[in-house]
Formats: C-alpha cells, structure tokens, sequence
C-alpha cells in the first residue's frame, strides 16, 4: 500500500516532465562522436549505420527512442541482448545520444513519391526476386522491413551499384555434379559442405567431395539498374517506406 | 582389521588428493588431466595410446553434458579419480561423473548486474590442488570451492571488476599455490600475475607486468601511461619444475590502437615472461612486439621442451605468437634462438639477431584504415598449441586473414573501453580461412597443413597414438594423422568449438572430451 501511494505520487510528475537531454551543444556532439567510435563503433558501425548491432541512423530505435530510453539501454544495456552495459556517467551517456541524434536526424527523408515508387518497383520485375509482405520471390533479400534497417543513401546505391556491397548470403554458388550444373546463393558453407538456395528456389545442401568446379563469387547477381533520377528517387522513397514486420 | 579398514580409508583419501606430487608427475597417470594443458610443460599432449590411427574412424560420442548458459564456451575440462570438473560460463563450476557425465554438484555464483569483459563472459576452466577446486570469476575474484560438494571455502577479490579486470584464464596449481592471472587489456588495467595461498587464499606474490616508478622497464612508458598500460595475463602459463620458474604471456598494451600516449617499448607487454615461483621475481623476459599497436597479445600457452637445437642440448621454450612469427627461445635466458612466420604477415621485414621486429613502413593503425596480415585477432590466438614427444612437432591452430587497424583519439575513464578507435577486425567480403599446421620446431619449418574454410577458435591436442584433434567454429571435432595431416575421422557436434580438447580414462577405456556449443561432449571406440 505505501509502495502504491509513491507510485501514483510520482506518476503525475513524470508524465509532465518527460526527460529531456541536458547536454545537445556542438561540443557535446563531438565528444558523443568520440565515446561512441571508442566504445559503440565495434558494433554499431563507425558511423553509426549499423553490423553486428542495429544501425542507429534511421531515427528509430527498437527499444524505444525516447531520450530517457536512450538513456537507460546505453547506461544499463539491455537484458537479453549483446548490448552491454556502460560505467560512464549520465553527462558522458547524454553526449552519445546527442551524437546519435545528429547522425539520425533527416534520415528518411527522401525526394520521391513512395506511392509512383511502388510502380516503378512492379514495373521493373523486382518482385520476381524480392518479397515484400510476403508477396514475390525469394532469390534477393526480403524488403518488407528494409526501410527500417537501411538509409536512403545504401538503398540507392544498392539499386544502381548492387556490387558494392554484397552480403555473403548472396553470394554466388556454381558447380556441377555429375551431370548437373547447380547455381544459386549461398546460404552457409563449411570445410566439407555447401548449403545455398538454387535459382529454383529449392534449398540444397551438398558434400563438396561430390562437386566439381565448385565456385564462390562474390558477386551480386541483381541487375545494375539505370532508372530516370525521378524513378530512383521514387523507387528509394518506396523502399524506404517500408517498415513492415513484427520486429 | 580395523588397521586394514584404516588403511584402505587413507589410501582412498590420499588418491583423492590432488598433490603436487601428482601434478609434478602427471605423465604417469595418463587417464586423468590434472591442469589446463595436462601437464606443467604446456605440451596439451595424452601419453595414451588406445585410440589409434587405425580405429579412430570408430569413435562415437559416449555421453553430453549441456550447460544452462547462453555465453560462449571455452572451459578445459580437469579430470582426477573419476570426477569431470568444467566451468560454466560467466564463472559457475560444475563437478561431473566422468564416466557417465551426470552432475554431482554445480558452484552458482551471484554475479554483479554490470560487468564489462571485452571479448564475452567465458571461462577457461579450473584448478585443482588437494581436495579443492579453483576458479577465477568474471568479476575479478578467485574462489576456493570444495571438490567433493562445490560449497565455497574462500572467496578473494584480485582486483576490482568495476575497473575493468576480469579473470577469465584457468589458474594454475604450483606447489602450495594458486597462479592466477587477470583480464582486461582494452579496459586500461595495469597488469599483473598473482599467486595466492591455496589453503587460505591470501595472497604471496605479485608480479607487476607493467613496473612501476623505480622499477626497471618503467621507462618504456611515457609519462603516466604505465597505470593504465594493460599487460594482462588471460591465457595459462607454464611452469619450469627444474628452474621453479613460471613462464606466462602477457597481452597487449592500452589503449590498444593509439600508442601516442604511451610512448617506448612498452615493457613487459606482449612479452614471455619468466617468473620465480616462489617470489614472483622476474628472471627474464623476452618482448615480441615491442611498442605494439595491433592488439598481438602474447597469450599463448608455452610449450617447453628439452631437446637438441642446433646440435647443442637445451632448454626450449616453442611459441607460435599472434604476430605471425613461430619463436624459439632459450629458457634458462630467454634468448631469441629462432623465429620464422608460420601465416602471411605484411608487417615485419624480418626479425634482427635479438628477435626484434624489423617493422616495416606504413604499418601502424591511422584514421582512415591500414590494412595489415594478420588480423586483429592474430595468425593464432589464445586457444592451445601441442607437442607430441614422439613425432618431435609443433602443432598449432593458425588463422590466414587481415584487418583494417584504425587509429582514434582514446581518453581514460575507470571501467570503460580504453582503446584508441576500432578496427575493422572482420572484413565480410575477405573473411579469410584456417588450418591446422604442423612445424618442425626446431626450424620453424612447416611440415604439413590441414585447411579449414573457416578460422578455428579451437585449441589442438595431440596424443600418444600419434593423432591431433582440433575443432571448428564450423562444429566440427575432427582427428588428424599427427604425422600427415590426413584427417581420419570428424563428427559434427552443431555448435561451435571455442575449446581445448582432452583426453582421459574412465573403466580403463580412452576417452576425448571436448566443449563444444554449450555443451561437453565425449567420444570413446565402440
């Protein structure tokens, strides 16, 4: 009863006073920048967009964004997770969430039209490698929540220079077995096996004692394409729309 | 009849000891594995004999133990008198029937809600000395426990987690003692190497791997940098019965990737170091990247061994470093005597007659990126090297790849990273690959590899039937011909093999013993 009386005590305050970051000057956002390449880089990437951990670019934060969230996953970490938990003070942790404010904000904001990118998507046969709600094929990377992940700026480039960055999940497996030639996309791969997905969408996984001319090429097999500005826009406007999924 | 019955008692009692004397003469009972390489010399080899190179393709897995945790596995497992002691990572120890791996008793420790390791909260394993067990913790503390129930007999604390030191290394029993190093080398520690009474936990001796004002070595470091220059000790040493010397790695010096602050040779970093057992005296050293800036720990397990080099009998200490370089050194000096690179290395024209580097230029981390061979995690690692005494080989797990090192600006703040930037220490498109090899260690010379696609983070045992057994992060447990590196058996365990193998015996039958993914598992002939 005492605990629940302090509770509803202290609930109205909070709701007033939501926490705000005390520490958002240049100067701060440049010793953020410094504490996150020595500490966060490792995983969230050197400027932020993301490997081993999320890319904190996008403006959204899964476990929440607000600035007292921030606040807490980056002091605490979070349970469950490789987020670890940092010994800095609450001044250090501020500066980082004003780094990764600057690094956020405008991302998202693209030039196109999602609703004309979305026919230049259906226009230009991407469905018959991407998925999107679970509609279309499944040889590409499924883009149901892409405009969660990526910045507008990676998205574009993976459309027009999709051998840029080439996830090993797409590189390229050939070879022959006996009389058969087998290709598709590598899906893992150890000493003695090979498992990828054939370009029939088939899920295969062989010995390599049994293959011949086994290659890996790292390689995109997805078309450079050459879209009219307006249409790149639009399409990278649609694509950034989309943030589907129940993560 | 009762002397009998008493006699029988303290016969049973005694066995279950485990003396120094039988850690001195570990060779002699080879169905147990007392310490973390199996014997003081570090050579992680079995004198038995049963699983050959003929019916090893016969080999199926006897029992598993799976571990309730979600960290990585890296434990040793000890086996004495029928008993399987593994830690469970963070730092949780649990006491096994060796023959059928059903659980006795399981030491559950109360962990603080931060600690900060760099590299995940494992373990390595235990020691054993007398009827007591000994494990170091993830928040820096070494603990007694009884060997027969796991109930806790002493609990120190070596240094303060809060700081950055961990203890992740399996400590060693030398005599009446506990050696015991610490982790922390990207958290700016000063490091050293401890040795604690086993029976009361106190602590006799501490060796400094960074000196101090006044003592000799602090003026390989620039102003104040020697208090926060790392030199941790994570990886088991060895130790010299003959000389009473211990010979340990000491790890990387901080911040790992900017060495602006911390100018000079940065002594006893990245060094072998030769301590006396008694009073933690240093006998000598020997630097294997002075001033290093790639994060090269010298955290490998010293093999040594006493043979002919070079048409002179001596005392030898064999080491395949991070670096690159395959060394030999004397042990009675730690004179350089060889090196030789064992994996592609761009960093390094040579080494001079003393075994320095001769570096070669545009090599060091910088704000854009420098790539070098090898990576930031090494051509090896901390995972075990072995030496069979009947093929006379060097056995070790090497890794082919490179990193972009980077160099950032890097302050000091207690418990937090103090590393100066991140390298890109993976590269997607250029994963590089592993292999096992085996070098003639009297030459550096390679005698035969076996290529994996992946980069193993699994030590090598070899033994007497003259077979070497690795692992994967692909999950496989595999044999090789020790003398031809023809594989000869493999089984996939679906996890990934971040361990040492062992090799035991329970009801007089040869057994293998590895972790792999959260569990042990075991393998014997039909």
């Amino acid at each position: 009863m005492g605990s629940m009386a302090i509770l509803l005590a202290a609930l109205p305050i909070v709701a007033q006073e939501p926490v705000r970051n005390p520490h958002t000057t240049p100067a701060d956002i440049e010793q953020g920048a410094k504490t996150f390449r020595s500490h966060c880089a490792a995983c969230h990437g050197f400027a932020g967009t993301g490997g081993r951990g999320p890319n904190l670019t996008t403006g959204v934060f899964y476990r929440g964004g607000s600035d007292a969230d921030l606040l807490r996953n980056i002091s605490d970490g979070i349970e469950g997770t490789e987020m670890p938990a940092l010994f800095y003070s609450p001044d250090r942790v501020w500066q980082v969430i004003a780094y990764l404010r600057s690094i956020g904000s405008g991302a998202g904001k693209v030039a196109g039209n999602a609703a004309q990118g979305q026919k230049v998507y259906a226009s230009n046969g991407c469905a018959k490698c991407h998925r999107v709600s679970a509609e279309g094929g499944r040889l590409g990377p499924d883009l149901t929540s892409i405009g969660r992940y990526r910045a507008a700026g990676h998205l574009k480039q993976a459309i027009v220079a999709p051998n840029e960055d080439v996830r090993q999940r797409y590189w390229f497996v050939s070879a022959r077995k006996g009389s058969q030639a087998l290709a598709g996309f590598l899906m893992n791969e150890d000493t003695y096996t090979v498992q990828f997905m054939d370009m029939n969408e088939n899920l295969r996984s062989e010995s390599k004692s049994d293959l011949k001319e086994y290659k890996v090429e790292k390689v995109s097999k997805m078309p450079a394409f050459k879209l009219k500005d307006s249409d790149l826009d639009d399409l990278v406007a649609y694509l950034a729309s989309l943030k589907g999924g129940s993560r | 009849m009762k002397r009998l019955a008493c006699a029988v008692f303290l016969a049973g009692h005694l066995l279950a000891q485990v003396t120094y004397d039988r850690l001195l003469n570990a060779e002699k009972e080879p169905g147990s594995w007392l310490t973390y390489s199996g014997r003081y010399e570090g050579w992680r080899y079995s004198p038995l004999a049963q699983v050959t190179r003929e019916n090893v393709k016969n080999l199926k897995v006897k029992w598993v133990h799976q571990m309730p945790t979600t960290h990585l596995v890296e434990t040793t497992p000890l086996v004495a008198d029928g008993v399987m002691y593994v830690t469970e990572p963070p730092s949780n120890v649990a006491a096994l029937d060796a023959a059928t791996g059903k659980l006795f008793w399981r030491y559950r420790r109360q962990y603080p809600p931060k600690i900060n390791v760099c590299c995940g909260q494992v373990n390595r394993g235990v020691a054993l000395l007398g009827d007591r067990v000994f494990v170091g913790t993830v928040d820096a503390h070494l603990v007694s426990l009884d060997a027969k129930t796991g109930d806790v007999l002493w609990d120190v604390e070596v240094a303060n987690y809060q700081h950055g030191y961990s203890v992740t290394v399996a400590p060693l029993a030398v005599k009446d003692m506990i050696i015991v190093g610490i982790a922390g080398g990207e958290y700016g520690i000063r490091g050293f190497l401890d040795a604690y009474d086993a029976k009361t936990g106190k602590r006799r001796w501490r060796f400094w791997t960074i000196p101090g004002p006044g003592e000799k070595g602090n003026e390989t470091w620039s102003g104040d940098s020697w208090k926060t220059g790392g030199g941790s000790t994570w990886v088991t040493g060895s130790y010299d019965v003959a000389q009473n010397l211990i010979i340990w790695g000491v790890g990387n010096p901080s911040p790992d990737w900017n060495g602006d602050k911390r100018l000079g040779d940065n002594l006893y970093s990245d060094s072998a170091i030769a301590v006396d057992a008694d009073t933690g005296q240093l006998k000598w050293h020997f630097q294997f990247v002075p001033h290093d800036l790639h994060d090269w720990d010298a955290v490998q397990v010293p093999i040594l061994v006493d043979d002919e080099f070079q048409g002179t009998r001596r005392k030898l200490v064999y080491w395949a470093h991070r670096n690159a370089f395959y060394y030999a050194l004397d042990r009675t000096s730690g004179k350089f005597l060889l090196g030789k690179p064992f994996a592609t290395q761009t960093w390094a024209k040579g080494l001079d007659p003393n075994g320095r580097p001769i570096r070669l230029p545009n090599i060091d981390p910088s704000p854009e990126g420098t790539y070098v061979w090898p990576g930031v995690q090494g051509a090896t690692n901390w995972y075990s090297p072995s030496y069979n005494p009947l093929t006379r080989n060097f056995y070790v797990s090497a890794w082919e790849n490179r990193s972009v090192y980077r160099k950032g600006d890097q302050e000091y703040t207690p418990g937090n990273r103090f590393i100066g930037s991140v390298p890109l220490i993976e590269l997607p498109d250029e994963p590089g690959h592993g292999a096992i090899r085996a070098l003639n260690p009297r030459t550096g010379e390679r005698l035969w590899e076996y290529k994996l696609h992946t980069k193993p983070w699994a030590g090598v045992l070899t033994t007497a039937g003259k077979l070497l057994f690795g692992g994967s992060d692909e999950g496989y447990y595999f044999a090789l011909d020790a003398e031809t590196g023809k594989e000869l058996w493999r089984l996939h365990t679906g996890g990934v093999i971040r361990s040492n193998g062992i090799s035991y015996t329970a009801n007089g039958k040869q057994i293998m013993a590895v972790a792999a993914g959260s569990a042990i598992f075991t393998f014997e002939l039909p």
